[in-house]
């Protein structure tokens, strides 16, 4: 039976949006829409906005991928109606839209129809925020809609009361520049999700939480970081320059902390050898190759972002015992030695040589006896 | 532009059925034009206090034809309303969208489609019994389930567009089928082809029938002129004949009529001849634009 296939036309237009989008867009589930099912012509793009995902069918036709795909906006955006009415308008700039002259060879369309289609869908949703009637949300409206890129919508269902959220870029540094030589492909933006009860007589505070992307935790971790307390008759333009203050400390220290790894593993060297590998950007992590006797067994350390006021996590990893399938018999993670933060870290280093010089004979024995078991 | 609410929306079975087997049967998804009527009924709320005089009227539209083409060909101008206007009987109501496998939610071809065509101010039709000045607002949505395992195969939806919200509003979508619910229906139905009037004279045999006979080129042209009327349903019938099946002389009238029906029967055999042919012509063209658009699409 032949493999499911996306027409080549409607492959390079995924293939492209997936690749170059600005924001990450994911695939959620293709299938066919045609006579045979093995061709695949429609599929469900998951599009980030708000600190949310909104969901979009695409439509397209296997037999004929030449025409312009359709779109399906989700059940709850049944009044978003782009494209509408821009023709009565008569501003002929804006009648014309990426579907009016399709052309399928171009991969990059199906990207610029969607970012197009994400714009319209930004300010259909601040319109319909700034239509709530909710006089503490209109007065947050007029002082933070200057902020660049600041995403918003509202969100009702039927056993939840109905809120605004906002979604708050934070800090105008490029936190990608900070960190030299970083691996990062998408830009680290931090973010503040705001979360405003409306309809209600009382104001109460809103809910907070920061957001951002999972590769920060390399350097930094926002559930490391305390939210400053909102207080009573608060706005976010009093509460947000506070709150940017103490996050732009926090991350420069975070950044400066990665020399102080760096220094670390460099002590280590002169103890235990050049390391096998090491993290040459965030110094998280350094892997040695040691022996005793003739015993060889590498060392995995980590080093925590709190470091030094938080101990290093050791994982020891034997070159010589293997149970099944080639997988090396390791170590649990051992955090069981001396340490204070006050000592300088050439002392560090060297109370984890001493630790490893003994913790390597309980090692051996434990990798001798799983050996035992096996057999 | 009036905006009036469609109260009821009726569809028969028979074009209901015609519109889901095109739409199974085609080889990708399908849109196309609705044809049929409004009809404007007045409510008299028959209570004695004449001080509520609550006389409400309801738009009910009947879908009876449909015309439909595959979905990547942009729908042709709809055909003006002058035109068919002779008939009065159908108007273009609305279009039609059919995909497989989408969930029945119009897309965003679907509204720019449906605004463009009720807003228009040339497809505007007049309510059989009415002055209302009515857009082409009906969209029906017909689509097949995502998922394979639901026991049904088909579902559709009906929306009257409602262009000063710029919204779909959902209608109720009602099947007239064969029964004696549907009675009034059938009752209030009149054929869209009639058999043509043919002119007949009645001719009494003891008049001066010679006198009359003066040939005028006038009579010729008209009376050839029925014949190719009526060689449209029955080939070969000489309209003379005709004046056979009233009249006086009726008296050989099943043998006439037999005749009659044989030369109608003849006929529709002629034509779904050329019918079958020329299918059998369009599928195999079909079939060669079918290896085409799938070496352009790179299938192959």
């Amino acid at each position: 039976m032949a493999i499911d296939t996306v027409p080549p036309l409607i492959a390079a237009q995924l293939n492209y949006l997936l690749s170059h989008s600005p924001f990450p867009i994911k695939v959620e589930q293709m299938w066919s829409g045609c006579k045979n099912p093995r061709l695949l012509d429609r599929f469900t793009l998951v599009i980030p906005f708000c600190l949310d995902y909104i969901k979009w069918d695409v439509i397209y036709n296997a037999v004929y991928p030449l025409a312009a795909p359709d779109i399906i906006f989700g059940p709850e955006d049944e009044t978003f109606r782009p494209y509408n009415g821009y023709n009565e308008a008569g501003d002929s700039k804006s009648s014309k839209n990426c579907l009016a002259d399709w052309n399928s060879k171009d991969p990059s369309r199906l990207l610029r129809l969607i970012i197009e289609l994400r714009d319209a869908y930004t300010t259909y949703q601040k319109k319909r925020v700034g239509e709530v009637d909710d006089d503490r949300l209109k007065f947050e409206l007029s002082t933070m809609l200057s902020r660049e890129g600041i995403e918003m919508c509202t969100s009702s269902g039927i056993d939840k009361p109905e809120e605004v959220r906002f979604a708050v870029p934070l800090l105008e540094m490029d936190i990608n520049k900070l960190v030299p030589g970083s691996t990062w492909k998408r830009l680290q933006k931090i973010y503040l999700q705001v979360m405003f009860p409306v309809g209600k007589k009382s104001p109460s505070a809103p809910r907070l939480k920061l957001v951002s992307p999972a590769e920060l935790k390399a350097l930094f971790s926002i559930d490391d970081f305390k939210l400053p307390s909102w207080l009573e008759g608060m706005c976010m333009a009093e509460y947000l320059p506070t709150l940017e203050e103490m996050l732009q400390a926090q991350i420069i220290d975070a950044v400066s902390s990665i020399e102080v790894r760096r220094k670390f593993i460099m002590v280590l060297v002169p103890l235990l050898g050049r390391p096998l590998e090491a993290d040459p950007v965030f110094c998280r992590k350094a892997t040695f190759l040691a022996c005793s006797g003739v015993f060889t067994f590498l060392v995995h350390i980590s080093i925590p972002l709190q470091f030094p006021k938080q101990k290093p996590a050791l994982i020891l990893q034997s070159s010589q015992h293997f149970i099944s399938h080639g997988v090396p018999v390791k170590s649990s993670v051992l955090t069981d030695y001396p340490w204070s933060p006050r000592w300088e870290i050439s002392e560090m280093a060297g109370r984890i040589f001493d630790f490893l010089v003994e913790e390597c004979l309980n090692f051996k024995k434990y990798c001798n006896e799983s050996m035992v078991l096996l057999r | 532009m009036d905006d009036f609410s469609i109260e009821k929306t009726q569809l028969s079975g028979a074009t209901l059925a015609s519109l889901l087997h095109r739409s199974s049967a085609s080889t990708a998804d399908l849109h196309g034009y609705l044809f049929g009527h409004v009809t404007l009924t007045i409510h008299n709320s028959l209570s004695d206090e004449s001080t509520s005089s609550a006389t409400g009227s309801s738009l009910t539209a009947t879908i009876t034809s449909f015309l439909s083409l595959p979905s990547h060909l942009p729908l042709p101008p709809p055909p003006s309303h002058t035109t068919t206007t002779t008939s009065s009987s159908s108007s273009l109501l609305g279009w039609f969208s059919a995909r497989r496998k989408t969930v029945p939610r119009p897309s965003l071809k679907d509204s720019i489609t449906t605004r463009t065509l009720s807003s228009s101010p040339s497809h505007l039709f007049t309510p059989k019994n009415s002055s209302l000045s009515l857009p082409p607002s009906l969209f029906l949505l017909l689509t097949t389930p995502i998922q394979d395992k639901l026991i049904h195969t088909h579902e559709y939806k009906a929306f009257q567009y409602r262009i000063t919200d710029n919204t779909f509003e959902p209608k109720s979508l009602s099947i007239i089928n064969v029964g004696p619910i549907f009675r009034s229906h059938y009752e209030s139905f009149s054929p869209n082809a009639p058999f043509p009037l043919v002119n007949c004279d009645l001719r009494d045999s003891n008049a001066m029938v010679e006198d009359e006979k003066g040939e005028s080129l006038g009579a010729l042209k008209s009376g050839l002129k029925d014949q190719q009327q009526l060689d449209m349903c029955a080939e070969g019938f000489e309209i003379g004949r005709l004046s056979k099946l009233v009249g006086s002389e009726a008296t050989h009238l099943t043998a006439e009529l037999e005749e009659l029906y044989h030369k109608m029967l003849a006929k529709i055999d002629g034509l779904s001849k050329l019918v079958e042919q020329s299918s059998a012509e369009v599928l195999e063209q079909e079939n060669n634009i079918m290896k085409l658009r799938y070496k352009v699409a790179g299938l192959e």
